[in-house]
């Protein structure tokens, strides 16, 4: 597990796994919009907007995932020195901040013939729209600093400190009542959906997650070679 | 009192200098010397603990100066390159201030006569912002005599001053030595003091 | 003993800053009303609207103008190198981020705190409601001094995007506004809400000593 702590062992690990993980996640992309168009059932209620799900859910998922990894990432930089930490998430900030706007704008087209509008002011979306701008502070706090060494550890304490909004962003929905529906899978209880949707659901969220693997992996190579260009 | 071990320090991978070595006990005066940018205020300031040493170590009365630091700043004086006065404020509110919050037991006619010697006390009611930055500078100086304490950290004291103010400067290092004071200051000048111990950058 | 004689000197010096600074303090007041008056005239003078929507606009027009003296936080005793002799006089950064932050509350909230009655009056607030009022905006406003310290910290070597503190304020002090409000508008709730008002700024007051410290000892390194 060395290479996730260790700039040059990455970069040989992620040369061997890059090209797997690219065409893993077209083959799962194509079947899993494959199964997401044709092979699942109309919803009873919904009917075919239902399919926007395919998109919203990884996407959702993996934006708050994405902010777990950072936060971990910022704790193990910060405590243990591990300059691998700031490079990581450099390099995953905006990769994060994708997924969250992909989730706002496919949940907003979702919204808008199930609910009637494209925005409620209800806790799950507004706590997201606070993760995307979270996102976007990171980023742009990586563009305003002129030192490296100072950049890197203020933006690891924000997100830090940003990361009590990962709860809220998970729990608004059953601490609140709102319009927002509560997550239909859990770990804890039987999940709610029938196995013809979770189906391509899980696929979706495979290929979402290879793709981000396979974007993160080239942002980090980019982040690798230009700090090494810098130090010399 | 104060001894540095092969003391390097690096910033963005880059070196800014390697295995310094200095020991300062009471009575002892230390120039560093080197051109600008050569890494002077990054040592005092590697010394009183703001940076952080790649290699080395730093001892204080015998202990590594990380387990005992605020006995190591209770006992000294550090003027940076920059002025610490509040320009907002009058030359005797500075004074004040300064005097309250370092706790010092110096009463007000020392304090005059330090005034008068530095030739300041005509402007004791101006705001700092309209003095000269030589004067500044001097009123800087102040500190040394209102905190008292053992060990001044000097940044580029002599710079940006007259013959009659390095001529006081030199005077009160003496002062300073004879009463088992130490000093460590930087200087990219040849200062004509006499030091004990030179290290050149 | 010596400690304290220490802190309270400091307050002495932080007295003094601020009373040569007195009129940026008032400006920002001035700024507070000036915003009131506009708000009004742009949505027009009707009581029944100003009085409903009026507890928003005041917590609304606290935070901007309470950003707006976010940069002289830490950024001048930064500049001019006081925040080293501070710290060099025997306060660890932590420390020093809580007297800071208690400073800022003293001697920039405070004044707004004193000027909300007027502002109550203005915009057509019943007397009754003033205690709720002024409840959630001391607390508010602790909470707003500790995230302040937290964002200026953050941004003492940010020399290119200075908007970016107030930024970072506006979005943490968002489930502030949730409770400070509902703690005004929902009367029977005021001690549930009062609890969790209190809880949040626990939490910050908690967090700040160690973000700021750490935010102040890197820039101080790196300067």
């Amino acid at each position: 597990m060395n290479f996730l702590v260790n700039p040059s062992k990455f970069n040989e690990i992620a040369d061997y796994i890059f090209k797997p993980i690219l065409i893993l996640s077209i083959v799962l992309f194509a079947l899993g919009l494959l199964f997401a168009l044709y092979l699942s059932p109309d919803d009873y209620q919904q009917g075919s907007t239902v399919r926007i799900m395919y998109v919203h859910v990884p996407s959702a998922w993996l934006s708050l995932l994405t902010y777990g990894i950072m936060t971990l990432y910022s704790i193990v930089a910060l405590a243990f020195r591990i300059p691998f930490g700031f490079i990581f998430n450099t390099a995953v900030a905006p990769i994060g901040a994708v997924f969250t706007l992909i989730c706002i704008v496919s949940g907003s087209l979702w919204g808008k013939p199930m609910w009637g509008t494209w925005w409620v002011w209800d806790a799950r979306l507004t706590s997201v729209a606070i993760l995307f701008i979270i996102y976007l502070i990171i980023i742009f706090m990586n563009f305003s600093f002129e030192n490296r060494v100072v950049r890197e550890k203020v933006v690891a304490i924000f997100i830090l400190v940003g990361s009590v909004n990962l709860p809220i962003v998970k729990f608004s929905v059953d601490w609140w009542n709102t319009l927002h529906q509560p997550a239909t899978i859990s770990k804890l209880s039987k999940p709610s959906i029938d196995p013809s949707m979770m189906t391509p659901l899980i696929i979706m969220t495979f290929a979402f997650m290879m793709i981000g693997i396979a974007i993160a992996i080239l942002r980090i190579k980019t982040e690798i070679i230009s700090r090494k260009s810098y130090l010399s | 009192m104060i001894i540095v071990k092969d003391l390097s320090v690096e910033r963005l991978n880059k070196k800014i200098f390697e295995n310094i070595n200095l020991s300062l006990t009471s009575g002892n005066i230390t120039i560093l010397k080197g051109k600008n940018g050569s890494g002077k205020t990054t040592l005092l300031k590697t010394i009183l603990n703001i940076i952080e040493p790649s290699v080395g170590s730093i001892y204080w009365k015998g202990k590594l100066l990380k387990k005992n630091l605020y006995d190591f700043y209770s006992h000294i004086t550090y003027i940076a390159d920059k002025t610490s006065s509040l320009t907002k404020l009058t030359v005797k509110d500075n004074i004040s201030i300064w005097s309250k919050i370092f706790l010092s037991n110096i009463n007000n006619s020392q304090i005059e006569t330090a005034l008068k010697t530095l030739k300041l006390e005509d402007h004791l009611n101006q705001k700092v912002g309209t003095l000269s930055f030589g004067e500044i500078k001097k009123l800087e100086f102040l500190r040394l005599i209102i905190e008292n304490k053992k060990v001044w950290f000097l940044d580029e004291p002599l710079s940006n001053l007259d013959e009659y103010s390095i001529e006081l400067i030199k005077q009160t290092f003496e002062d300073h030595v004879a009463k088992e004071g130490s000093i460590i200051f930087s200087s990219h000048q040849n200062p004509g003091i006499y030091v004990t111990e030179e290290i050149n950058l | 003993m010596k400690f304290l004689t220490k802190i309270t000197f400091f307050f002495y010096r932080e007295y003094k800053l601020n009373l040569s600074g007195v009129q940026d303090i008032l400006t920002n007041i001035i700024f507070f009303f000036v915003s009131i008056f506009i708000f009004i005239f742009s949505i027009g003078p009707d009581k029944e609207t100003i009085s409903l929507i009026g507890i928003g606009i005041l917590w609304t027009l606290l935070l901007l103008s309470s950003t707006l003296s976010l940069r002289k936080f830490y950024q001048d005793d930064f500049e001019n190198g006081n925040l080293l002799i501070i710290h060099l006089n025997g306060f660890s950064y932590g420390f020093i981020a809580i007297l800071k932050t208690l400073s800022h509350f003293i001697f920039v909230q405070i004044p707004f705190l004193l000027s909300i009655p007027i502002a109550c009056i203005l915009l057509n607030i019943s007397n009754e409601k003033l205690i709720y009022v002024f409840t959630s905006f001391t607390i508010g406003s602790l909470i707003l001094s500790c995230l302040g310290s937290i964002s200026s910290s953050m941004n003492l070597m940010n020399q290119r995007n200075y908007l970016l503190g107030s930024v970072i304020v506006m979005i943490f002090s968002v489930p502030i506004i949730i409770f400070s409000v509902g703690i005004i508008n929902l009367e029977e709730n005021f001690y549930s809400l009062t609890n969790i008002l209190f809880g949040i700024l626990l939490i910050v007051f908690a967090i700040n000593p160690w973000a700021s410290g750490l935010c102040l000892k890197l820039s101080l390194e790196n300067n």
